[in-house]
């Protein structure tokens, strides 16, 4: 560690450069770790395997539907008598969905429901019980959280007129749901004027299997050429097909990135070698053998890389919420659970990587070092 | 000739045959010794002489096992140099010699005490008193925990030479080891020299300095890489101080 001290500026800029190889390693394994987690937990949570939406833009839809926002378009209610006609359909769950914007920036999302949505929604826990009448309403646990709504409680609901009683409360579910308020169905359509239509249906099937021709089916079927049909399973295989293509561009870069790391502490360590061929004849000529200083070399160039992947993790791991809310600004479709995970696992197999880093890149400046004569 | 030291250590340590090296650079061929033969006993004091560019500091080179010879035999405490392989060097270099630079060749990142340890960290030895008498011989007690930098020429010297000490070689050869200093620091190392030598260390020093030369119990002159007359037998000693400690 002394030897750190003799050129403190071109140690820094050196251990810099592994820092930052490192942390992009630990924040791409981060990001792809928790997206794919992200992508099957929001899929388990849905409780559909297919939606059926207006339409449109399926990304876009699909991303309305999961994480509540205002619809440019709607399906007619009678479409989900054709839906639920289709013979592999064992649940079809009408839904209208209305945000209304609040003064704090973020939006009050309504979602008109039937008794439907609970037979998708299996891991949900209720206290209270499901809106029995129209001025009742099921409230998502950070909506409660928020307003410091409780059971029975009489509340205002932004965007509907009128006092509505809580009827029952959701506990936390870690997914969208946790920020919705949810209605009757009718009530819904009646006070935001949106008579006999619907912002999406989720379907569940009887047999997941048998996704392709349902989906065939439903395509098929009259109202069909006005709906989209949007397999759920297809389309996060889809987003996780443009994220695993994504992640390879960033994996060569990452790879560059530490093959360019790799490259200057061998370099670094070279130019040190240059500058220290008369201590190493020295020490050659009191009693070094040649594997004596290879090992010093080659141990400096590993501590190198420790220390340059030990600042690179920890800035990794500060630096993930920054990482987490920029990726969200420009992603189309982010899941609800955090998208950059960092976990010990990915702590392992960065200090490992450093490790081996470290190792490949002190070989040529050791070897050389241990064959400078006394 | 003999590949294993003898139990009991054989007056003579050091036996040179037609020692000769010659250096290749390029196409051209250099011989800086040619032919060199002489002994030299246990507790011996010689200077090696000469010019610069006769051969000295090759000898020494030669003598102290970081390098071997072109032709002839070479006899260390019983080890033919020539024959051995470089980890069998590196371990005569470890045990048997402890080399004196004029340049001092002090780690700048280590301390005096640990630059002194040095040679027993290498020989997988940690002998912590030792080290500690060392310093105190040479009279570095109280900077055992300065860095060379913090050093004057002559503390860096017998810094080096507590050094090549401490893993108590029977052979101690030293390249211009007043070269940097003054004539007063000079001295001092000397006597510092005289001591050990007194002690039973032998002592082969190259040097340019007459004072040095003479303080020497025999001198092997060089010209031109060869030996030049009979040894000169032990000559009067000059006055120097006493070393410190």
């Amino acid at each position: 560690m002394k030897e750190f001290r003799r050129r403190p500026v071109r140690t820094g800029i050196t251990v810099f450069g592994v820092a930052v190889a490192i942390a992009t390693l630990a924040s791409l394994l981060a990001f792809e770790r928790g997206y794919r987690r992200g992508l099957v937990s929001e899929l388990d949570r849905l409780g559909a395997h297919i939606l059926v939406v207006p339409k449109g833009r399926p990304f876009d839809a699909a991303s309305i539907a999961l994480h509540g926002a205002n619809w440019p378009c709607y399906l007619r209610e009678s479409y989900l008598r054709e839906v639920r006609s289709v013979p592999d359909v064992a649940t079809a769950a009408p839904a209208l969905m209305q945000a209304t914007p609040l003064e704090d920036g973020r939006s009050m999302v309504v979602v008109g429901i039937t008794g439907d949505y609970l037979k998708l929604k299996t891991g949900w826990t209720l206290e209270g019980h499901f809106p029995a009448s129209g001025l009742d309403v099921l409230v998502g646990s950070d909506v409660a959280r928020r307003r410091g709504w409780r059971l029975g409680d009489t509340v205002e609901i932004p965007g509907m007129p009128g006092s509505r009683t809580v009827s029952g409360l959701l506990a936390p579910t870690g997914g969208a749901d946790d920020g919705f308020v949810f209605v009757p169905l009718e009530e819904a359509q009646r006070i935001l004027g949106r008579d006999r239509v619907l912002t999406h249906i989720l379907v569940r099937l009887k047999d997941p299997e048998a996704l392709d021709g349902a989906v065939g089916r439903l395509r098929g079927c009259n109202a069909g050429m006005d709906m989209n049909i949007v397999p759920l399973t297809h389309l996060f295989r889809t987003i996780q097909a443009m994220i695993r293509s994504t992640r390879g561009w960033l994996g060569a870069v990452a790879f560059m990135a530490l093959l360019a790391a790799m490259t200057g502490v061998s370099n670094s360590i070279l130019m040190v070698l240059s500058e220290r061929t008369r201590e190493v004849g020295v020490l050659r000529a009191i009693g070094a053998s040649p594997g004596d200083v290879f090992r010093l070399f080659w141990l400096e160039t590993l501590l190198t890389c420790v220390l340059g992947g030990a600042l690179g993790l920890f800035a990794a791991m500060v630096a993930s919420r920054g990482v987490e809310s920029w990726l969200r600004s420009h992603m189309p479709f982010a899941p609800t659970d955090p998208l950059v995970r960092m976990d010990p696992l990915i702590l392992c197999a960065c200090l490992v990587g450093t490790v081996l880093m470290g190792s490949l890149a002190g070989l040529l400046p050791a070897w050389r070092a241990s064959h400078i004569p006394p | 000739m003999r590949n294993k030291p003898d139990t009991e250590p054989h007056p003579i340590l050091i036996q040179a045959e037609g020692l000769s090296k010659v250096y290749r650079r390029g196409s051209e061929t250099v011989a800086a010794l040619h032919g060199v033969t002489f002994e030299i006993r246990r507790g011996e004091f010689v200077a090696i002489t000469g010019p610069s560019g006769s051969g000295k500091t090759t000898l020494l080179n030669l003598l102290g096992a970081m390098d071997v010879p072109t032709a002839g035999t070479l006899i260390l405490d019983g080890f033919d140099v020539a024959s051995l392989t470089e980890s069998g060097r590196t371990q005569l270099r470890r045990h048997r010699v402890g080399f004196v630079f004029q340049h001092f060749g002090l780690v700048p990142t280590l301390t005096v005490e640990e630059n002194v340890a040095l040679p027993a960290f290498f020989a997988r030895r940690n002998d912590a008193r030792q080290v500690s008498e060392l310093l105190e011989t040479v009279g570095l007690g109280h900077r055992r925990n300065y860095y060379p930098s913090e050093l004057s020429g002559g503390e860096m010297q017998r810094a080096a030479i507590a050094r090549a000490l401490v893993n108590r070689p029977p052979l101690w050869p030293a390249d211009e080891p007043t070269g940097n200093l003054d004539m007063q620091t000079g001295l001092t190392v000397l006597g510092l020299f005289r001591r050990l030598n007194a002690d039973g260390l032998t002592v082969l020093v190259v040097t340019h300095n007459d004072v040095i030369a003479s303080a020497a119990n025999r001198r092997l002159d060089l010209r031109d890489g060869r030996l030049m007359g009979p040894d000169t037998g032990p000559t009067s000693m000059p006055r120097v101080p006493a070393g410190p400690g």
